[in-house]
């Protein structure tokens, strides 16, 4: 008992060790912000006023009135949700093929979506773009949204999930009298709900920072998602519109993501940690 | 009126016959345990008579309805898992409810029904935990309770009992046997611990070798075992088997020798044996006393000397290499390395002809 409490305190010199990294790390954010609340004619005279005063909120109240962040982020918000959404779905129902149905060719099948995770998309972008173009998918949502939703990893990782599942489960709710639709959705899925957060967080994450794909897709500002947008006015050399300007924009884009994290703290940190599965 | 019956049942996984035709019938409310060693086949069984597996081929009979076509919810049988496979995420109330809500029985009754279980079960204070915040044996009587409230025509339960220590296990044996009482219902009972089948079962159903060895009472199983498998499976130690040289005949009943040249008289037809072949010996531990050396039928050296309280039992090795086990008075003297003498009783020997059929000591009919 003594022994594990000692062991829980941090040694001074690491405790001061981490405090500094920490310290590092959360340097530039708060430069950032203090960035985002300073006028432009002020950082244009000397930008380390950064750090004092006077602090505006001019700066986000030209994002909300009048820019485009505001609609970029709601592509981005469409964009990742639906893609989280559609993913967990069929990630979940390829899952329980998977790990419960016999059916010819299961395990052949299987192997061939692992080997998607081979597959770098870098490899497939121009076909998909060529194919995209013919079919007058591009500069629309399912555009956006449609390539996310081949996710050989949300397979792997669902299929694997529902496997540690004990079979007595099935069993038991069959002979309870459930259907095969029941089993599923009313004892087996409420179980893999940890495996759906993690999955959840990082196709979200992943859809969220994606930008290649967006650049390629989205070519009119209406339909762009946040990272291409920002990239887009960082292209603005001339900082007509000013550091702090975009600094406030850089703020604003990583609110929605700061509070995935806040909200999913423990799926993000279990599932770095590898536990996720257990 | 019969509940289950059997017909020919057989089971094999790819080339592997697992079950080799079973016929058995089983009466009104009557417990029956299957008992034999793993991998013979019983879980197997249990899971064909739910629902689970399909047999190859054969017939299931449940009160006179034919059901191997049946979904495993329409039969009306319930499963008592040995994980006890109760839903995690559910309370254990709604963990009882869940197989009556998908037969649509009304809430009043379901409410009633899990009350009555509940109190059966002395699980009342637990309705509203989850399965994670109970304690193995609180599981196990969840998973009963499960069972219960479906009110089910037969209890299918594999291994209740395994998973259960030593003193809870045997308390839960107590209540199962008290609670078979108030449920009126057929049991079927998987299991490999013989006292739990000879506790608790009417009859057992003794399993080998993809097939059924013998049915019968758990005392008839005892003293009258159809063959060797039998005789050496069930029994605690096993029965002593010797190889004899043979056998005359004396008054009618068998006489015969072991390889040392010592004679035993048996009570055993000899009409029943064959002429000639190999003939064995068996001799449970209780019908071999350990007396002074030279004054028993045989004497040999004790190996092991387990003392168990009340008696005492002594392996012994006979000149010959082979290991007979008596047993002697708790306060016996005897000492590993010793030599003993050992006073069989015939008159309770049973002889194994050479395919292994098991021929009894005739019962006295005073
Ligand atoms: N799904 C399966 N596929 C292939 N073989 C199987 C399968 N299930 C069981 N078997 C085999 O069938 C035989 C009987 O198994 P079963 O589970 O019925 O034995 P058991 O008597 O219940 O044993 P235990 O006491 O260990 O539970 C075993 O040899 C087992 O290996
Ligand atoms: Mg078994």
């Amino acid at each position: 008992m003594t022994t594990a409490a000692h062991n829980n305190r941090l040694p001074l010199t690491a405790l001061f060790g981490v405090l500094l990294g920490a310290a590092i790390m959360v340097a530039p954010l708060v430069w950032t912000l203090l960035l985002s609340l300073k006028s432009n004619s002020e950082l244009m005279r000397d930008s380390s006023a950064a750090f004092s005063a006077p602090y505006t909120l001019e700066n986000y109240r030209a994002i909300l009135v009048g820019s485009d962040v505001p609609r970029w982020l709601l592509n981005s918000i469409i964009v990742s949700l639906g893609t989280t959404a559609a993913v967990l779905m069929l990630c979940s129902l390829a899952g329980y093929g998977f790990a419960r149905l016999d059916f010819p060719f299961r395990r052949t099948l299987f192997v061939f979506v692992l080997l998607g995770l081979a597959i770098p998309e870098q490899a497939v972008i121009l076909p998909r773009h060529q194919l995209f173009a013919t079919l007058g998918w591009h500069n629309s949502y399912p555009g956006l949204i449609l390539p996310g939703l081949a996710a050989p990893f949300g397979v792997f990782f669902m299929t694997q999930y529902f496997r540690a599942i004990p079979k007595d489960l099935d069993e038991a709710a069959m002979l309870d009298g459930a259907s095969r639709l029941d089993v599923f959705w009313r004892i087996l899925l409420p179980l893999t709900l940890p495996a759906q957060a993690t999955l959840g967080v990082f196709t979200f994450l992943g859809s969220w920072n994606d930008y290649w794909w967006p650049l390629i897709s989205a070519t009119t500002s209406d339909k762009y998602t946040l990272t291409v947008g920002l990239a887009a006015a960082q292209m603005n050399y001339a900082q007509t519109s000013g550091l702090g300007f975009l600094m406030a924009q850089a703020v604003f884009a990583s609110i929605p993501i700061l509070i995935v994290y806040i909200i999913f703290q423990k799926q993000i940190v279990q599932a770095m940690a590898g536990a996720a599965v257990r | 009126m019969t509940s289950l019956s059997l017909i020919d049942v057989r089971k094999s996984y790819g080339a592997t016959p697992v079950l080799d035709g079973v016929t058995l019938e089983m009466g009104d409310c009557e417990f029956i345990a299957f008992l034999g060693p793993s991998g013979s086949g019983k879980s197997t069984l249990l899971r064909i008579i739910a629902g689970l597996e399909m047999a190859d081929s054969g017939e299931v009979w449940l009160e006179g309805k034919r059901i191997d076509a049946l979904a495993p919810g329409g039969r009306g049988v319930a499963l008592v898992f040995q994980q006890y496979a109760l839903y995690p995420h559910m309370t254990v109330r709604e963990n009882m409810a869940f197989g009556l809500r998908n037969a649509k029985v009304p809430n009043t009754e379901i409410a009633a029904r899990i009350t009555q279980a509940a109190q059966t079960l002395e699980i009342d204070q637990l309705l509203d935990r989850k399965p994670g915040q109970l304690s193995g044996g609180q599981r196990q009587r969840v998973a009963i309770g499960r069972a219960i409230v479906k009110e089910p025509k037969l209890f299918l339960l594999d291994e209740p009992l395994s998973n259960l220590d030593a003193a809870l296990r045997n308390r839960t044996r107590v209540e199962l046997a008290q609670l078979r009482q108030r449920v009126r219902a057929a049991v079927i009972m998987v299991t490999h611990d013989q006292a739990e089948a000879m506790t608790l079962a009417d009859r057992i159903v003794v399993m080998n070798d993809r097939k059924i060895q013998q049915v019968g009472a758990p005392m008839e199983i005892y003293d009258r075992p159809a063959n060797r498998f039998v005789a050496r499976f069930v029994g605690s130690p096993a029965m002593t088997i010797l190889p004899a040289q043979g056998h005359a005949a004396s008054g009618g009943y068998a006489q015969v020798q072991l390889k040392n040249g010592t004679l035993i008289q048996t009570r055993v037809s000899t009409a029943d044996l064959p002429d000639d072949g190999e003939i064995e010996i068996g001799l449970r531990p209780e019908h071999v006393t350990v007396t002074a050396p030279g004054s028993g039928t045989i004497d040999g050296e004790a190996v092991i000397v387990e003392r168990l309280g009340d008696r005492t039992l002594v392996y012994a090795r006979l000149d010959d290499g082979s290991e007979i086990v008596a047993v002697d008075r708790g306060d016996s003297s005897v000492r590993m390395g010793v030599r003993v003498g050992l006073q069989i009783d015939g008159a309770c020997a049973h002889l194994f002809d050479a395919d292994g059929t098991c021929h009894h000591a005739e019962r006295d009919q005073l």
